[in-house]
């Protein structure tokens, strides 16, 4: 098996030093739900392995209206969490009913974002929340834009010495949803997801943000759909329309879990029923 | 390559010899010979290797064993204190919430720990909380019942010995 063997630094300096000098050769190890599963079967064998639980990142804060996730805080935590019902009710929505109890208390927020699915649940409220992730190494560290963040299935801007140590969040001011589909309601990859965040004066939308999921090798942002409801009423016929034409974003593919001609309409549906929702309130 | 790995199981120390790929699931089991963490599926969906973790559920086939260190872990086999079951325990059993039995290891440590959050939980509470462990008997509706019916006994129980001080 591993050659590098395991390591449970309890400094940042001391991970970043391991990285630096390893690079791809250590996997990062969160609370293990994606990565565990590969090496029960044999899909995956790390050279060495590098936990990152240890290293007291493990905090959720708000800063300057900003909702701060730690690189190492789990899923039942942001359930938990005051501030994040408070200033990312979608995100705390999407932990609720995305996974299940046990599972929660290990999976940590980064790792659905560093393991980069096409299907992450919490990478669809973010991307609707202009969040920004901090990656550090030892040449210093950057804030990367979770728009920019995201290269293919499995796939990031992250370089191989370079940790996630913290999700920062933009506060929404208006009404943000989270809807999945997946084969059924509980413990299951999405068929197909979607996020949206809305702002409105009135009952005309300003500003919109629609993130998609299992529909593309990312999850994607609608940025043509989004600007057709930017001074629109959320009329039915402009609800229509921007869902189509943020499907028409999307690329989805055939798999276990659907078609990609089944992921088109209940895609189309759930963008829909989303919008909606958001909209409840003031429209 | 192999590591020492120590901590609580059951409230007993333990050391044990462990690759850094093992599970605590595969610890457990195959080192300390605990069997009542199943490995169903060693993927993370079906719940029967569910244990306790500083109080916490947890899957046991997603947890690196390493991870575990000078943690205080618990399974079922430390839940009865001197022979004598847990409420929940005692409730599945006279339930008949138990069929082959396979699940019911994870089932009663997700319950017990609902209990302990929610010691009155709706029957949808419950239901949810027991989302993630599979029972392929599909004995759910009796389980269900059985973690009602421990929570009732749980909160007498709590009352009586209230009123006896």
């Amino acid at each position: 098996m591993t050659q590098l063997g395991y390591f449970a630094p309890d400094r940042l300096t001391d991970a970043l030093a391991l990285l630096a000098e390893h690079g791809r050769d250590l996997t990062v190890l969160g609370g293990g739900t994606d990565l565990m599963p590969a090496v029960n079967t044999y899909r995956f064998r790390p050279k060495g392995l590098l936990f990152v639980g240890n290293l007291g990142l493990g905090e959720i804060s708000e800063q300057d209206g900003h909702l701060l996730i730690g690189a190492a805080a789990t899923w039942s935590q942001l359930e938990a969490s005051e501030v994040a019902a408070r200033l990312t009710p979608a995100l705390v929505e999407a932990v609720k009913i995305s996974s299940t109890g046990a599972v929660k208390n290990s999976a940590t927020v980064a790792g659905n974002l560093a393991t980069a699915s096409p299907a992450a649940d919490l990478a669809l409220p973010l991307l609707t929340l202009a969040t920004e992730v901090r990656l550090a190494s030892q040449s210093g560290e950057r804030w990367v834009a979770l728009d920019d963040f995201f290269v293919g299935p499995g796939q990031t801007v992250m370089k191989p010495d370079e940790l996630i140590t913290t999700i920062r969040v933009s506060a929404a001011t208006g009404p943000q949803v989270f809807m999945r589909l997946g084969g059924r309601r509980a413990l299951t990859c999405a068929v197909v997801n979607v996020a949206v965040a809305l702002e409105h004066e009135g009952k005309t939308c300003t500003a919109a943000k629609i993130a998609l999921g299992a529909v593309a090798p990312t999850p994607i942002r609608c940025f043509a759909a989004e600007a057709l409801l930017r001074g629109s009423l959320l009329l039915p016929d402009v609800v229509e329309s921007c869902a189509t034409e943020a499907l028409a974003a999307s690329q989805p593919i055939d798999d276990g879990r659907a078609s990609a001609w089944y992921r088109k309409r209940a895609g189309h549906a759930l963008v829909s029923r989303a919008l909606v929702q958001a909209g409840g309130g003031w429209t | 390559m192999k590591y020492t790995l120590s901590f609580t199981l059951n409230e007993l120390p333990v050391e044990v010899l462990v690759r850094p790929t093992d599970t605590l699931l595969d610890v457990l089991r195959q080192e300390l010979l605990i069997t009542s963490p199943k490995r169903g599926c060693d993927t993370g969906d079906c719940g029967a290797c569910t244990v306790l973790m500083e109080g916490v559920p947890i899957r046991a086939c997603l947890t690196l064993a390493l991870t575990a260190v000078d943690k205080k872990v618990t399974t079922v086999e430390g839940l009865s204190q001197q022979g004598v079951l847990h409420p929940v325990q005692e409730a599945i059993h006279e339930a008949g919430a138990s069929q082959c039995g396979f699940c019911t290891p994870g089932m009663v440590l997700a319950i017990e720990s609902l209990l302990r959050h929610n010691p009155q939980p709706s029957r949808e509470n419950v239901e949810q909380a027991l989302t993630g462990n599979l029972c392929r008997c599909t004995g759910y509706v009796k389980i269900v019942d059985a973690a009602l019916t421990a929570a009732q006994r749980i909160a007498t129980a709590g009352s009586g010995e209230q009123v006896g001080e």
